[in-house]
């Protein structure tokens, strides 16, 4: 019995980041805050991405990844594939790093999650400008991006608590 | 020089094609995969626009479900306030129920002269103000799409195009149907453009979404003097909506003038869809 109730919390423990990325890509929730400050928005789908791929890429798993990917796209009404193949660009700037370095520093996480951005806003870019008649406004892209890279830090620290508190392992098993 | 190369293939080889012991797909798959995916999505075919309609209808739902714990908390957070402005509210009501009444008469006379003259003129039709009512189940805000989900589809007569009413105002307009549910893309959206008239002046211009809260008014004539709170209707050029469908006041801002929307876009909770015209006999 001791056992099994181990085994659930466990699981559990496991499961909150990929709960977190649905959630976030499917509920109404959401990360714009225009009402109070018209330019304030972020993107959480892709801190919460960069942050547990370079921790263990298993947590989330890259097919939960590309689903969650789906999902935003169907909630947004962008193209099908789109948020999907940015999810899974910044994963593999994610995993790159995760390959490259050895200490877990803020400083190397925030410094990387620039390069993570840019790829990723770079192949958005290039699918919405090249293969779908939308109007995009790049001011709310950019800002979107900046806020995004803000408020990483506060995330990082938030995750890494969480990390701590419930002794989650971050080595590939 | 030849090392850090060889690093950098190795560490990218090994994130693309590296699964580790719990994946199930390596990133170079998935990404293929994605692509694929966003390739096929752009085909118009009925195996694609049946599954397609089917994936967002399955998916619109779960998210309805999902999200109504925080539209319960938003829902007894407005429900907190409305209750201390309730007295204040109530008599400034029944102020405005006066004054609407006496003017009401005033319309009613008005109505039946107009209606007598577009007779005499043997010009447009007149509008029977059939709409469908539809519940809005979703309201994801995003920095680059300003629209909502409603809870009706194709099952119920929705067609691409149709106009979107809160309250007699214009709010958006249909831009995709699935079986159960359909997209509204509201006035503040970017790739929003709905032809208008001014009041009084009956001067046209196109009335373009910004991605903000206020839309603004283009290709207004050359020598167009700009004032503010003046009505803003639709004027039915594009052939798709009726014309004299209230949508908002000017207002100048920077050297261009705005509208300011009767209807809020961010409290939308029921809201009345319009047939095109050529439907209006079917609806």
């Amino acid at each position: 019995m001791v056992v099994k109730k181990e085994k659930l919390s466990s699981k559990i423990k496991y499961l909150f980041p990929i709960i977190l990325l649905y959630y976030f890509s499917i509920s109404e929730i959401d990360t714009v805050f225009s009402n109070y400050f018209e330019i304030l928005s972020f993107n959480l789908q892709l801190i919460i991405v960069y942050f547990w791929v370079l921790r263990n890429p298993s947590i989330l798993g890259y097919g939960n990844i590309f689903f969650a990917g789906i999902i935003n796209d169907v909630i947004m009404s962008s193209q099908l594939g789109t948020s999907s193949l940015t999810y899974l660009t910044v994963s593999l700037v994610a995993s790159y790093i995760r390959a490259m370095t050895v200490k877990i520093t803020l400083f190397t996480d925030w410094f990387t999650f620039i390069v993570a951005l840019f790829l990723s806003n770079f192949v958005y870019f290039v699918l919405i400008v090249n293969f779908t008649e939308l109007n995009m406004n790049y001011a709310e892209l950019f800002y979107n991006t900046l806020f995004t890279f803000i408020f990483y830090p506060f995330f990082w620290l938030l995750f890494n608590s969480y990390i701590s508190i419930t002794g989650l392992k971050t080595n590939e098993g | 020089m030849l090392t850090n190369r060889d690093d950098f293939g190795i560490a990218i080889r090994s994130a693309l094609l590296q699964r580790g012991a719990k994946q199930k797909f390596s990133l170079f798959v998935l990404i293929c995969f994605s692509i694929l995916i966003f390739f096929f999505d752009s085909f118009s075919n009925t195996f694609v626009n049946t599954a397609r309609s089917i994936l967002k209808d399955g998916v619109y739902k779960v998210s309805s479900i999902s999200s109504s714990p925080i539209r319960f908390l938003n829902f007894i957070q407005e429900s907190t306030k409305n209750i201390y402005f309730v007295h204040d509210e109530n008599k400034n009501l029944k102020k405005e129920i006066i004054e609407l009444k006496s003017k009401g008469l005033q319309v009613d006379y008005l109505k039946t002269e107009n209606k007598k003259l577009k007779q005499f003129l043997n010009s447009e039709k007149i509008e029977n103000n059939t709409f469908l009512t539809a519940k809005v189940f979703l309201d994801k805000k995003s920095p680059f799409l300003k629209s909502v989900i409603v809870n009706r589809g194709s099952k119920s007569g929705i067609k691409i195009g149709m106009p979107v009413l809160d309250n007699n105002y214009l709010v958006g307009r249909i831009v995709e149907v699935n079986y159960f549910s359909s997209r509204v893309l509201l006035l503040n959206d970017l790739n929003s453009r709905i032809p208008i008239v001014i009041e009084e002046s009956a001067e046209q211009a196109i009335l373009t979404g910004t991605g903000k809260s206020e839309p603004k008014l283009e290709y207004l004539p050359d020598f167009f003097v700009s004032s503010a709170n003046k009505t803003v209707y639709t004027s039915g050029k594009d052939g798709v909506f009726s014309s004299g469908i209230p949508i908002g006041k000017t207002k100048i801002k920077d050297n261009e003038v705005t509208v300011d929307l009767f209807s809020d876009l961010n409290q939308l909770s029921f809201i009345n869809i319009v047939p095109l015209a050529e439907d209006e006999a079917k609806f």
